[in-house]
């Protein structure tokens, strides 16, 4: 068995290594990703210190808590870049590239996943230094949880999180295969997430069935409660939130898995 | 043993049809008509491992679906497949790991990569174990002299040296079939002549049974001892190239030069003169009438003499009017 094993982890570790790689090559862009987060940090820093000079606290928040909760937030939000997958399986079934990787012996979607480890490790590598030098920088008393369990919560949510959202855009990715053009099927799962993270219309304002049934959704769950976990927060609903993305991973997966047994025969390789 | 067999493969494909202009649009919102089209039809064909064979057709004759059906890539609508014993659309990775494609649009590399770093991918990806990766690495690196590109990006590399390093990626796990799909194309003829000698050092050598796709017909004369010619989805010819060109050359081309002037008059009467100038005659005859015409204008005591084959175009334009003719 582990004979066996080995190399089927291997090719996906490559493929990671793959990403990675491929993402070191443009210098200017490792430099100006670091500058963007340095800046995304400063800006939060001028206005919440703005804001707080009238008062100690808002929301709950005190200053340091705020920017902490920015600082983690936003660096979550910045590794979960799924959406290019869609994007990329359309582009590539549609140019008839996409059986590059259907003549290979690998599972498709686990190479996409590899490929979007190799770019979040590359994000989580150059944002975590930006964020601790200006977390001395700025002297930030940074408010983290002191909790083990927390943590360890908080770090599952975010890999359950992450791959969830890898495997909502891979399917949406492989619906190219029947329908040819996935633009609203992205739209729906675009509005969809800003609806349930409370984006567009803050949750409180919807009737409490509505909230209820948001809660069940995974997308509260992806960048948004694993920050307030982090941040010391929300901790009665780490065990049901990471039920819920286990449940969405397992059922998204048995999804994938019917979708693609059938709309794969469907592939013509028309293209370039 | 045969390594690929099909029966009455047979692949259909249903296309939308939209009647001109706008109209036709909105026409086409509520009601939609579709046309289906068999891209493959009836296809019967064996394939013994080792062969070099060439696959011959125009555009659009169903060259490239046969290769997606024998590689797993789309599905047949009907008929029987096996390549090296697996239903290729099962795309088992026992299956895909037995083979190699390499189309000459669809590229394996990443570009922004060396290919030293595509190939330990791949080495990965087919599980090859670090001595027999070296072995075959050095082999192919020493056989196409690309040592020095090997760690340069490939975005960088022009395009013979691309697919050189595309075939090599695609070689690295052994393949017992490889599929060829326009391998020279946009190629110089260094670069073809290159990749040719390497083709068929690689099937002489290592075994590998290939199947090559292409519009060039020197590439088909000078590599694939057997050619298989598609037509309209059907299959017009299988047999030895060079009886298909044999059988397709009609003609032989004479170019004579003389010292004095000569007027050929009735003296040559099969022959389609191409050329005349006092002292050169450039004729067409047919092949069977060849001799004659020789002997015919030995007497004018040529200075010299040059018999020329059917232009390649010409041969490949007959073979696919007899197609036309055959699917009539």
């Amino acid at each position: 068995m582990r004979t066996r094993l080995l190399p089927e982890y291997r090719k996906y570790r490559e493929a990671v290594y793959m990403n990675l790689k491929a993402q070191l090559v443009w210098r200017s862009d490792v430099i100006f990703n670091m500058l963007f987060t340095i800046s995304k940090i400063l800006f939060a820093y001028l206005l919440w210190r703005i804001i707080f000079q009238q008062k100690d606290m808002v929301a709950g928040f005190t200053f340091h808590g705020m920017l902490s909760y920015y600082i983690i937030s936003s660096f979550l939000s910045q590794l979960e870049m799924s959406d290019g997958i869609s994007g990329e399986i359309f582009w590539r079934i549609r140019n008839g590239t996409f059986t590059n990787y259907m003549v290979l012996p690998i599972n498709t979607e686990g190479y996409f996943i590899a490929m979007e480890a190799g770019v979040v490790l590359f994000y989580l590598a150059f944002d975590f230094l930006a964020a601790v030098i200006w977390i001395f920088l700025f002297r930030i008393r940074f408010v983290f949880t002191q909790e083990p369990l927390m943590i360890f919560c908080a770090a599952l949510m975010v890999l359950l999180g992450l791959l969830f959202m890898v495997q909502l855009n891979y399917y949406l990715g492989i619906l190219t295969l029947k329908y040819q053009e996935i633009n609203t099927f992205l739209m729906i799962k675009k509005n969809l997430i800003l609806l349930a993270t409370g984006t567009i219309v803050p949750l409180a304002l919807f009737p409490e069935k509505i909230v209820k049934l948001m809660s069940r959704l995974p997308f509260y769950y992806v960048t948004y409660l694993p920050s307030m976990l982090l941040t010391g927060r929300c901790g009665e609903e780490a065990v049901p939130g990471i039920l819920t993305l286990i449940f969405w991973c397992v059922f998204l997966q048995f999804v994938i898995a019917v979708t693609w047994k059938s709309y794969r025969k469907k592939y013509d390789g028309v293209g370039i | 043993m045969n390594i690929v067999e099909t029966q009455n493969l047979t692949k259909t494909y249903r296309r939308f049809v939209k009647p001109e202009g706008l109209s036709g649009s909105i026409r086409n919102l509520w009601k939609r008509e579709y046309e289906e089209k068999s891209a493959v039809r009836n296809f019967d064909f064996a394939l013994k491992e080792g062969e070099f064979i060439g696959l011959i057709g125009p555009n659009g004759a169903g060259k490239t679906t046969l290769t997606k059906m024998l590689t797993g890539i789309i599905a047949p609508t009907s008929g029987k497949i096996s390549v090296m014993g697996f239903y290729p659309n099962d795309l088992k990775n026992e299956f895909k790991r037995q083979y190699a494609v390499v189309m000459g649009q669809k590229s394996q590399l990443f570009f922004e990569l060396t290919t030293n770093d595509t190939m330990r991918l791949f080495k990965e990806i087919y599980e090859l174990d670090e001595k027999e990766f070296r072995e075959t690495k050095e082999y192919f690196t020493e056989l196409f002299d690309v040592r020095e590109l090997m760690d340069v990006q490939v975005r960088t590399l022009s395009l013979g040296e691309r697919m050189k390093m595309e075939l090599i990626v695609a070689l690295l796990h052994n393949p017992r079939i490889l599929f060829l799909d326009e391998p020279s194309i946009g190629l110089d003829a260094i670069a073809s002549n290159q990749i040719r000698k390497f083709l068929k050092q690689v099937n002489q050598e290592r075994g590998t049974t290939i199947i090559l796709t292409s519009h060039y017909m020197e590439d088909i004369s000078t590599l694939c001892e057997r050619s298989v010619v598609i037509h309209h989805g059907c299959k017009v010819y299988d047999g030895r190239t060079e009886e298909l060109f044999a059988r397709y050359q009609k003609n032989k081309k004479i170019t004579a030069c003389f010292s004095r002037e000569i007027s050929p008059g009735e003296s040559l009467p099969m022959a389609e003169i191409v050329e005349k100038t006092p002292h050169k005659l450039v004729f067409i005859v047919p092949k069977e009438a060849a001799c004659a015409a020789l002997a015919a204008i030995m007497p004018w005591n040529p200075t010299d003499i040059a018999v020329e084959e059917d232009e390649i175009g010409t041969v490949v334009e007959r073979i696919y009017q007899e197609g036309s003719r055959y699917e009539d």
